[in-house]
């Protein structure tokens, strides 16, 4: 069901089919107003406890995920060894197809039918469900929004709220033809949450295998912090007989003293709660004397492209919550929702983690420029990633590489409009050619730059030509 | 079913070394500060600044409580003794009949007897009790009053899901639990000897979802509504039994 696009569409392309859809636009704005309001209101109500305001504990964070980062693979030992202990297996995953073919493994192995998932970005990013489906599995996404765009057969559009680009009318509309809701199913999101609610149940007490990803990983209890509202994280790790957790290797903190901060900060930067509903700790199998929870604990620690991030200019962005704050205040994704990205990663920090993450696709670099470097995002960054440095960088390496003829054009631009009789034979060129100046939008090399502009038609007569008559 | 795995017998698979020898050899030559916007020095440990809550009042922590749990769409009950009876009429006639699950820990017991005495059917704690039920009763590890939430542990409650499968949850909790903030909690769990639950949520309201039109709906695959008792007795609150403020 991948409905990644990068491979076949530009940019361009997919940005202009959103812009052009005034209901999603419509329906994203709406969202992320709402968003953007609850965080700041959830944030204003944080203190460092010397007056700082909550811009001291996010420089905190930022200092905190700068020290996790720098210990990285001694940390990722630490915890390792802890799930060993507690009688967790541990999975190394260098690449997106090492993580697959393990989970492949444990739900073959458990002899698994049913597999019910909690909401998570890494088991996107490693396209896991059709992989599991391949191998006979049936997958069933047990966050509502999760669920909707898996009915769908599309990706998630935003980070936490993955259908937030869809209306009430159209959810109902897809519960009728995707799992047979009666016709009448009211348009009111309590009826629609209540179908889910009674569909879901009976996915969660049949399920053999629960998938998770996690929010945060601590190092020193070998545990696993799952944040969720909805309650299906809790069960996707109550009732299957065996829990894999698909974890990002980035995404730990070394103790609880770091865990508790980041956790302040996650849910009021994602929705403006004081905590989301659950805040599930879960460290080992099911203990003796337990009546539920997972018999088995799968691990999988994943690489897939971040060790190559360490220790170089784009570092930082491995200290990202995945809270979705830079969505939220984002200006281009406001207008667009998060397909036109293209990848698993919307916003601007998917605009950064596309072209890094995804850079076998050709097509990944350029998603770079989906930004108007206003700098937002770095200002509602829970953990102060310098979002907007990583994107001009990623900017300067794209133009780096930019193709020899754009080069050779600006070399060649240059050297004319250094010298002043060279300059003036261009401009009394343009005066000549001004006919021609509608059709430049249609020469190969510059329908894309006048695509959306209107390319400017020069004077019949130059300045210096009218300054030379006495005006 | 083999049942729980004993401690020290997980497996790995993959090399670990390989795994992080491309990590290692990346930070080896140290990490480039972002000239533009320099990073702050790293911190870790009990150096990491704790937040404060400006809706936290240190001099009135069962009012800090109640206020943040119905703030947070569940409802909270302070008393004096015992889980007062109108309350457990009212559950009772919510019930029309059907199950009651409760869990083998101190504050819930206590319920389920009085809940039997009415006539109802109270069952002892297994999954399948629990999807019958339309009321868990658990008791609470823990309760913080800054966030409003109540601390469930796997190993006290004998697992997870019967605060959760049924659409109702009652959790009696002891003022002698509360800590101020989460901090008091979660900065705890890694001390020495302390040794973790398999399963340790801090619950903050009801389950609820916003993934239609980012509206608040309660009840998505967790209990729709959420009553906390929060029973005086004994003890004051964990931060101030030492001559503090007793509410």
């Amino acid at each position: 069901m991948s409905g990644h696009q990068l491979s076949g569409t530009t940019l361009r392309e997919r940005t202009a089919a959103a812009v052009a859809d005034e209901r999603l636009r419509g329906n994203v704005a709406r969202a992320v107003d709402r968003f953007a309001s609850h965080r700041l209101r959830g944030l204003a109500e944080l203190d460092d406890g010397q007056g700082g305001g909550p811009d001291a504990l996010r420089r905190a964070a930022r200092a905190v995920k700068a020290d996790v980062l720098a210990r990285l693979p001694d940390l990722l030992e630490q915890f390792a060894d802890r799930v060993l202990d507690l009688g967790g297996h541990v999975c190394w995953a260098p690449t997106a197809a090492d993580a697959r073919r393990y989970v492949v493994e444990v739900v073959r192995s458990t002899g698994a039918r049913r597999v019910a998932k909690s909401k998570s970005m890494a088991t996107e990013e490693i396209d896991l469900n059709p992989a599991l489906e391949a191998a006979g599995a049936e997958v069933v996404e047990t966050d509502l929004g999760e669920w909707i765009v898996q009915l769908a057969g599309e990706t998630p559009s935003h980070i936490i709220a993955p259908a937030l680009h869809k209306d009430r009318h159209q959810i109902r509309d897809l519960f009728v033809d995707a799992v047979a809701a009666p016709a009448d199913l009211p348009t009111e999101p309590a009826e629609l949450v209540a179908f889910a609610r009674r569909r879901l149940r009976d996915v969660f007490l049949g399920a053999d295998v629960g998938v998770t990803g996690a929010n945060v990983a601590v190092a020193s209890t070998g545990s696993i912090v799952l944040v969720t509202n909805e309650g299906n994280g809790r069960l996707v790790t109550a009732l299957p007989r065996v829990h894999v957790v698909v974890l990002g290797m980035e995404r730990l903190a070394a103790d609880w003293h770091q865990a508790e901060l980041l956790l302040a900060l996650l849910a009021r930067s994602a929705t403006g709660q004081r905590l989301s509903s659950y805040t599930s700790v879960v460290t080992g199998p099911r203990g003796p004397g337990e009546v539920d929870g997972p018999e088995e604990l799968h691990v999988v620690v994943l690489d897939n492209g971040r060790s190559e991030l360490l220790g170089g200019e784009h570092h930082e962005m491995l200290a990202c919550i995945r809270c979705g704050a830079c969505l939220n205040v984002c200006p281009v994704y406001r207008q667009t929702g998060g397909h036109a990205y293209g990848w698993v990663y919307p916003g601007p920090m998917g605009a950064v983690l596309t072209p890094l993450l995804a850079a076998e696709h050709p097509e990944a670099a350029e998603v770079a420029d989906a930004s108007t470097l206003c700098a937002a995002c770095m200002d509602a960054c829970p953990v102060q990633i310098p979002l907007q440095d990583l994107l001009l960088s990623l900017r300067r390496a794209k133009a780096a590489d930019a193709g020899r003829a754009e080069r050779a054009a600006w070399r060649a631009w240059s050297a004319a409009w250094s010298d002043p009789r060279r300059y003036a034979a261009t401009t009394r060129a343009a005066t000549w050619g001004r006919w021609a100046a509608p059709l430049a939008g249609r020469l190969p090399v510059a329908r894309g730059w006048a695509a959306g502009r209107t390319v400017p038609r020069p004077a019949g007569e130059r300045f210096r030509d009218r300054w030379r008559r006495g005006l | 079913m083999d049942g729980p795995r004993p401690a020290g017998t997980g497996r790995e698979a993959g090399d670990r070394t390989a795994f992080l020898a491309p990590a290692r050899r990346r930070l080896a030559g140290g990490v480039p500060a972002n000239p533009v916007h320099p990073p702050p020095a790293p911190l870790a440990g009990a150096a990491v600044p704790r937040p404060a809550y400006r809706n936290l009042d240190p001099d009135d922590l069962v009012g800090t409580f109640a206020r943040a749990v119905a703030e947070a769409d569940g409802t909270c009950h302070v008393v004096e003794g015992d889980v007062p009876d109108d309350l457990l009429d009212r559950l009772v006639d919510e019930l029309g009949g059907r199950p009651v699950v409760a869990t083998a820990e101190p504050g819930a017991e206590g319920v389920a007897r009085r809940l039997a005495d009415r006539g109802v059917a109270v069952e002892p704690f297994t999954v399948e009790a629990a999807a019958r039920a339309a009321l868990g009763v658990t008791g609470a590890a823990a309760a913080v009053a800054a966030t409003g939430s109540v601390v469930l542990d796997s190993r006290r409650a004998g697992g997870r899901t019967a605060s959760l499968l049924p659409p109702v949850h009652l959790c009696v909790v002891q003022v002698a639990a509360l800590h101020p903030t989460p901090a008091d909690v979660l900065r705890h769990l890694g001390d020495p000897g302390g040794g973790l639950p398999p399963s340790l949520v801090l619950v903050t309201g009801p389950s609820r979802t916003g993934d239609i039109e980012q509206l608040l709906t309660l009840g998505a695959h967790g209990p729709t509504a959420l009553h906390v008792v929060l029973v005086l007795d004994g003890p004051g609150p964990a931060s101030t039994r030492d001559g503090g403020a007793r509410a």
